[in-house]
């Protein structure tokens, strides 16, 4: 009972901390909330295949290090592609250890090559009419190794995908549930994200078109692009509020992969790319939550148009940026996370970590309005010694 | 958003209750309670495969 009260209690405490900075506040220290992925893996004692492919164990790894580092808030599981449900569906863009990786290997994306892409260049007016009739009837085909396209003759594999593959993702909903649970009431930790939001362009191009044909068509029928982009905005917006938090305490992720420059050029960021995700973050804002902008890689080209969002309706994740100079340009708007540099989580030296940990803190934390963390998802090459040093110099220098 | 951004097939949306209706003999009792039924179903179809997309 004294340890349940004991959890509720740091559990509230993580969460208002987590919360105030997110809102651009000052709290009483600066919250930690790293993203592990399979670092979970290396710290727990299970390999890269046994988080991949087992639910449990992948859940067992996060609320192990939940528990024995002092962390405010993670992922419930930030392996997040289950391969026991894309396995079952037979989903051809997934490398998976011990299957087409070696079995150390994390799992890997596998983009087609141009002229076998999931969406054919001719196909934007089949998209734009009618796009969860396309996901169903074109899509799923064709990434789906059993799935039958219409027309086709039907068959056991085909009926067979759809069932395990409903009855796999009900589970690991459910799982996943009960994983929030569980990090609050065993380790007193908070889920720090909740909803998925992608942004038009790149969910377009990363699942359909592919990055080289989508540069074609960004020059060839930039209209219809847009079109498109414009017919996804209204089932992105309601995917991301379904999933999204009730108490609106955690923000709805948005996970920011290559339509910045130099993968896109200014001008299909300005026309294309920011048209169709601003109107969508606005609305999420309008209806009480904030998006937290996973921003892979570089993004300094955009950082002006960022900062014409509503103040506190975003928290910026710094990866390759310049953590200090994102500081400049949106500190004063937006909450800023992440920014130390993965190299030097996996490379680096204990102090060197703590002093780079140091500045951050001293810059860009000064105020309020920072979360400690990496650039990007923390894999199995992060040396456990060098997180042990970011959160605990955090913990010990980063108090207001 | 925009009136632009009013798709055909509404999100949360694969097979319309309307479509649905008409290939039902007369509904008596709780009209809306079987609508309800079948609209909550009809989602995790949707929810399905646009998360497929989205998320794996």
């Amino acid at each position: 009972m004294t340890k349940d009260k004991d959890m509720e209690r740091l559990y509230g405490e993580r969460l208002k901390r987590y919360v105030t900075a997110m809102r651009n506040e000052k709290p009483d220290r600066v919250p930690i909330r790293p993203f592990v992925a399979e670092f979970t893996a290396k710290y727990a004692g299970y390999t890269i295949q046994e988080v991949t492919f087992d639910l449990e164990k992948a859940l067992g790894a996060a609320r192990k290090c939940a528990a024995d580092f002092d962390w405010d808030a993670v992922v419930p599981n930030m392996v997040h592609v289950w391969a026991g449900l894309t396995e079952a569906i037979g989903l051809k863009y997934y490398g998976y250890p011990g299957i087409h990786l070696p079995a150390d290997t994390c799992f890997q994306y596998r983009e087609p090559p141009e002229e076998e892409a999931f969406m054919k260049g001719d196909e934007y007016e089949q998209l734009i009419e009618d796009p969860t009739g396309y996901l169903f009837n074109v899509w799923f085909p064709r990434v789906c190794g059993d799935v039958k396209a219409e027309g086709q003759p039907t068959s056991y594999r085909n009926n067979m995908s759809f069932l395990k593959g409903g009855m796999a993702m009900m589970s690991c909903f459910n799982a996943l549930g009960k994983q929030s649970e569980l990090l609050r009431s065993e380790c007193g930790t908070v889920s720090a994200i909740s909803g998925i939001l992608k942004a038009p362009l790149d969910i377009i191009t990363d699942k359909l078109r592919g990055y080289l044909g989508m540069c074609t068509d960004l020059y060839e029928q930039p209209d219809k692009v847009l079109a498109a982009c414009e017919a996804f905005m209204p089932h992105l917006l309601y995917m991301a509020l379904s999933g999204a938090d009730g108490e609106k305490n955690v923000p709805i992720a948005i996970w920011m992969h290559r339509r910045c420059v130099p993968f896109v050029s200014q001008e299909h960021f300005d026309k294309i790319y920011w048209p169709t995700l601003k109107p969508i973050v606005e609305e999420i804002w309008a209806r009480g939550h904030q998006v937290l902008f996973y921003a892979e890689g570089r993004w300094a080209a955009h950082l002006k148009a960022f900062a014409e969002l509503p103040d506190r309706s975003i928290i910026f994740h710094v990866d390759q940026d310049d953590v200090f100079e994102v500081h400049k340009v949106l500190g004063h708007k937006f909450c800023i996370s992440g920014g130390i540099p993965n190299f030097l989580l996996s490379y680096g030296m204990p102090q060197q970590v703590r002093d780079f940990c140091k500045k951050v803190i001293d810059t860009v934390a000064r105020d309020g309005g920072y979360i400690m963390d990496a650039g990007a998802i923390m894999q199995d090459d992060t040396r456990v010694e060098n997180l042990k040093a970011m959160t605990e110099f955090t913990r010990e220098y980063g108090v207001y | 958003m925009t009136e632009q951004n009013k798709p055909k097939r509404k999100p949360g949306v694969c097979i319309p209750w309307e479509e649905k209706l008409k290939e039902l003999p007369p509904i008596s009792g709780d009209k809306q309670l079987v609508q309800r039924t079948w609209e909550q179903s009809d989602t995790l179809g949707y929810i399905y495969v646009w998360y497929c997309l989205l998320a794996w």
